[in-house]
């Protein structure tokens, strides 16, 4: 008899001891997965970082998501970065950075935008808008201007 | 008034019309006659003087006295010769009076004035402080004739002369405007309009055609002819006209097929001005069709990659020696429209097989594996789509993805401008580009899905272990409480 | 092995803190065992939802930005980049809504057993007021995600507070942090909600519990003539606590399937320019309210309509917090049936204008 009841306390108690367990596993493990630093630190979306300064080379672009419109950000020959929204003013396709002659080209229909996005030929009915570049040590960081 | 009065002898006279009477009685007419000048030699020849209208009709005075000082008296209204505005003024008397038209019979407009005050011509020149333009100035003083009279400077034929009298003036238009060009009547005489009006013939366009003749406003004004958004109406007045264009033998449905088409859409529709009108293709001045081998280079001032590539393609070559209109050849002239995928290939709507039937053909080959390398990056798009869709409707945030989705249509639009290459290795690698892109879209949609139902996996397992727990209790304290 | 070492803390802690006192007390407690005994278990449930809100409050804080411009968007962010974002928010969100209710049926249940009569009044005073602030949580809370529901509810609702005579504009200023609802409301909001609110919260909370403690379970007027003897009742430790544990068990597993399966939306980023939506209506528990004003007449003699029905909701609830004061028959232990009228009314009243509420 008391086997029997011993047998049914030990029951009783690793049901306790394991539901207990699992209880506190359920409610720490999401706890400290959601205290740990997600890969992007915060909502970004005054502010994006497009990089290191050193990973861009002089006289070349990128386009970089800020939000969920796209920005080119151009390094001239002299080091200096500018940024400007990425979306032609015409049919909205994306704009890219020609070398060869300076100028934010439109490969669509041949609209082309000078540095400063101002549209200086072809297509384009509007400047592009600008963005402000900030640089914090090593890194690069875009945001919308005021 | 006493004006006024003066002109209803002309009218009572009217009726009997046999000019020596009108001529006995002008004494203006008679007298300047005799002395031989320039003026009424010419008003000889003039249309007012053909209806009865004497010098006093515009210079004021007294026509019927043969005392030149009672006939030229500031107080029968003699103005003199009218300088500037007043020129203008004079004219519009009549000729915007719609009682004074009637009067003569007349079906002439009575909008001339207005139209050019209103116009560019009607702005005041800060050179002279008067109107640039006056009735005089095209349509001559004196011996003025119909418009429909091949004499009058401004009928048809003689039009662009009397326009390029001043718009061909390089030191007369610095005057008023230095940036405006000067060679439109140089480029005019090139066009095909202009060959056949030098030959005579008055029914092809000329500067009043499409510029307007008293209504005149400068290109970039919404309301001209020639605005981009208006010049294919402009155009299509005469070119659509079938009696009118009849003699030569040229289509004329172009508009209509141009307003189907995606530039017609754009322009018309959407007013981009962004988008080509006829000039555009065709010059303006100088209009013409392009030549057979510059087609090329016309489409490619927009589409300036297409046409480099199709220039360092075998096609061009190719197309030259056949003789075919390059881009026209697969994309018609016309009525271009939005080119999609069933352009490309060996299928029924394509345009490659229509040259290149022999299935053995190189041209043959790389054109079925560009269609089917399109059609995959398609599918993979769409398979991308349907994926974050799906995501999306779980609740789940795909933002990230539908991003990568923009890239995947840039992807999509160098295709299509690389086709012009004809370089199926060049083509495969920009579709391998994109379908990394989607590969990457679908992946990120797929990890969403992923995390849908990891929760409600983790959902079923906290579950579990909670009640579990829940059972335990619920034993232990059935326990302690059975005493 | 384990009980040894808790014996071990036990007796290390007694030392210093006397806890075998304390454990003596808790021994002693019993609760009643009746008929009723079911409702007890509400005041402990909504002690657990606000327990909840707090922890899954101070996670939410780690990641919420409190300014207008970053609020949605940081929100956005917990939801998707942020391991477990999604549950924290949807359980503090789901969590708050039940609290409510919890604390409608806690009050309620008093209500009918009049339990708020002598000695109990200040229980009861305290009670309502906690009550009071969980509506603020409830109304504070709710801007924070910053869109378009949020912004207009709240426009409307400190609209209707500033229809409040004579304080009523200053209040409105006061909530708003100016005449419209910007940024500088909902950073006022945010003060209130993590800051004041749970600091009133807690100390009201605290002289609750006391209270409770002090005076032990009240019993149902039926039961009080019955002779000690024939009373049923259970230990408060562990059987009662136990039986809490239980039933909060049972809740948090409520709360993580509604969170999974109908996870906290975030709808449209507030934009001050854009008109309110259609249909805008309050979230439920103001529910009621905003159908009664919106059902009584714009003018009704000279007075004003909607001043009217503030005027008399703010009566009625100056009765109901003063129910222990002017209901002398329940705290002389006689029964009160026109106690139980009024509350039905107040429970059918509430519940059929939710309803109306929610389908107009």
């Amino acid at each position: 008899m008391s086997e029997n009841l011993q047998s049914r306390r030990s029951f009783i108690t690793s049901i306790l001891t394991l539901g207990a367990a699992g209880l506190s596993a359920s409610i720490i493990y999401p706890i400290i997965k959601y205290l740990t630093p997600p890969k992007q630190r915060e909502a970004e979306v005054s502010n994006v970082s497009a990089g290191k300064i050193k990973d861009m080379e002089n006289d070349s672009f990128k386009i970089v998501r800020f939000g969920n419109k796209p920005v080119i950000l151009i390094k001239t020959d002299k080091g200096d970065f500018k940024a400007l929204s990425a979306q032609c003013t015409h049919l909205d396709c994306t704009v890219q950075y020609k070398k060869s002659e300076g100028v934010i080209w439109c490969a669509c229909h041949n609209g082309k935008y000078d540095l400063n996005g101002r549209n200086i030929s072809g297509p384009p009915p509007r400047p592009l808008d600008p963005y402000m570049v900030q640089i914090k040590g090593e890194e690069v960081f875009i945001s919308k201007k005021a | 008034m006493k004006k006024m009065l003066l002109l209803t002898i002309p009218i009572f006279f009217f009726y009997f019309n046999p000019t020596s009477v009108f001529a006995a009685d002008d004494q203006c007419y008679t007298c300047h006659s005799a002395l031989e000048d320039k003026e009424s030699k010419l008003f000889a020849g003039d249309i007012h003087f053909k209806k009865g209208i004497s010098c006093s009709g515009c210079h004021g005075g007294d026509k019927s006295s043969e005392d030149n000082e009672v006939a030229m008296s500031k107080a029968k209204g003699f103005i003199g010769v009218p300088k500037g505005d007043k020129i203008t003024e004079v004219c519009a008397k009549c000729h915007a009076s719609e009682k004074m038209m009637k009067s003569f019979g007349s079906k002439l407009p009575i909008n001339q004035y207005d139209n050019l005050i209103n116009s560019a011509h009607g702005k005041s020149s800060t050179v002279s402080g008067t109107r640039i333009v006056q009735c005089t100035t095209c349509h001559t003083a004196h011996g003025i004739k119909s418009v429909k009279d091949p004499l009058s400077p401004v009928y048809a034929t003689n039009i662009p002369k009397t326009c390029s009298k001043c718009h061909g003036d390089a030191a007369y238009m610095r005057n008023y405007n230095p940036s405006l060009a000067i060679d439109q009547y140089t480029k005019y005489l090139t066009s095909v309009h202009g060959m056949l009006n030098s030959k005579g013939d008055p029914k092809p366009a000329q500067c009043a055609s499409c510029h307007g003749s008293h209504d005149i406003k400068p290109v970039k004004d919404i309301k001209s002819k020639v605005y981009p958004v208006n010049l294919p109406y402009t155009c299509s007045n005469c070119h659509s006209n079938k009696e009118y264009m009849a003699q030569y033998k040229i289509p004329t449905d172009q508009f209509e097929k141009y307003a189907r088409s995606v530039h017609g859409k754009a322009l018309l529709e959407k007013n981009d001005p962004g988008a080509p009108a006829c000039n555009s293709c065709h010059g303006n001045h100088g209009a013409a069709p392009p030549g057979v081998e510059s087609i090329s280079q016309v489409c490619g001032t927009c589409h300036a990659l297409n046409a480099e590539l199709f220039s360092g393609s075998p096609h061009k070559a190719a197309f030259e020696k056949k003789g075919y209109p390059e881009c026209e050849t697969c994309h018609s002239n016309h009525e271009i429209v939005t080119a999609t995928n069933k352009l490309l290939g060996v299928g029924k709507d394509a345009v490659c097989i229509r040259c290149h039937e022999d299935k053995s053909s190189n041209g043959y080959k790389s054109a079925s594996m560009m269609r089917s390398l399109i059609d995959s990056l398609d599918n993979t798009k769409q398979s991308a789509i349907v994926l974050i869709n799906e995501a999306e409707q779980k609740g789940m945030d795909v933002t990230e993805a539908k991003f990568k989705l923009r890239d995947i249509n840039q992807v999509k639009l160098e295709t299509r401008t690389q086709v012009h290459s004809f370089d199926p290795k060049k083509f495969k690698d920009i579709v391998d580009k994109g379908l990394v892109i989607s590969a990457d879209a679908s992946a990120d949609a797929n990890h969403a899905i992923h995390e849908y139902y990891f929760r409600r996996v983790g959902l079923c397992v906290s579950f579990f272990l909670i009640s579990l727990l829940v059972f335990g209790l619920y034993l232990y304290l059935r326990k302690i409480e059975k005493k | 092995m384990v009980k040894k070492y808790f014996t071990k803390t036990y007796e290390w802690l007694d030392e210093r803190l006397d806890l075998t006192s304390l454990s003596h007390f808790i021994e002693k407690k019993y609760v009643p065992v009746h008929a009723h005994s079911i409702w007890y278990y509400f005041g402990g449930v909504s002690l657990f939802f606000f327990l909840i809100q707090v922890l899954t409050g101070i996670l939410l804080l780690f990641y919420y930005k409190g300014s207008a411009d970053l609020a949605f968007e940081s929100i956005q962010f917990i939801m998707s980049k942020v391991e477990f974002g999604w549950l924290i928010r949807s359980i503090h969100a789901w969590a708050a809504n039940l609290f409510i209710l919890s604390v409608f049926i806690h009050m309620f249940s008093v209500f009918f057993e009049k339990s708020y009569r002598k000695p109990r009044e200040l229980t009861w005073v305290t009670g309502v007021f906690l009550f009071f602030m969980t509506l603020a949580f409830g109304f504070s809370g709710y801007l924070l995600p910053w869109n378009k529901l949020a912004f207009f509810a709240t426009k409307v609702g400190t609209d209707i507070a500033g229809n409040i005579p004579i304080v009523g504009n200053i209040m409105k200023g006061f909530l708003r942090g100016g005449d419209d609802v910007t940024g500088a409301t909902l950073s006022r909001f945010f003060g209130f909600h993590v800051a004041l609110f749970p600091g009133i919260f807690t100390i009201l909370l605290v002289i609750h519990l006391i209270m409770v403690q002090r005076q032990g379970m009240s019993e149902p007027m039926e039961t009080e003539g019955t002779p000690e003897t024939e009373k049923k009742s259970m230990p408060f430790f562990p059987n009662f606590m136990l039986r809490d544990l239980l039933l909060w068990l049972i809740v948090l597993n409520v709360l993580a399937i509604l969170a999974v399966f109908f996870p906290a939306d975030l709808g449209e980023k507030a934009d001050p320019f854009s008109s309110a939506p259609a249909g805008i209506k309050p979230e439920w528990y103001f529910l009621f309210m905003f159908q009664t004003l919106k059902y009584i007449p714009a003018k009704i003699f000279i007075m004003d309509g909607e001043l009217l029905g503030i005027l008399l909701f703010g009566f009625a609830g100056l009765l109901w917090v003063l129910v222990p004061f002017w209901d002398t028959q329940s705290s002389k232990g006689l029964r009160n049936r026109k106690i139980n009228y009024i509350g039905l009314f107040a429970v059918g009243f509430i519940i059929v204008l939710t309803i109306l509420g929610w389908v107009s």
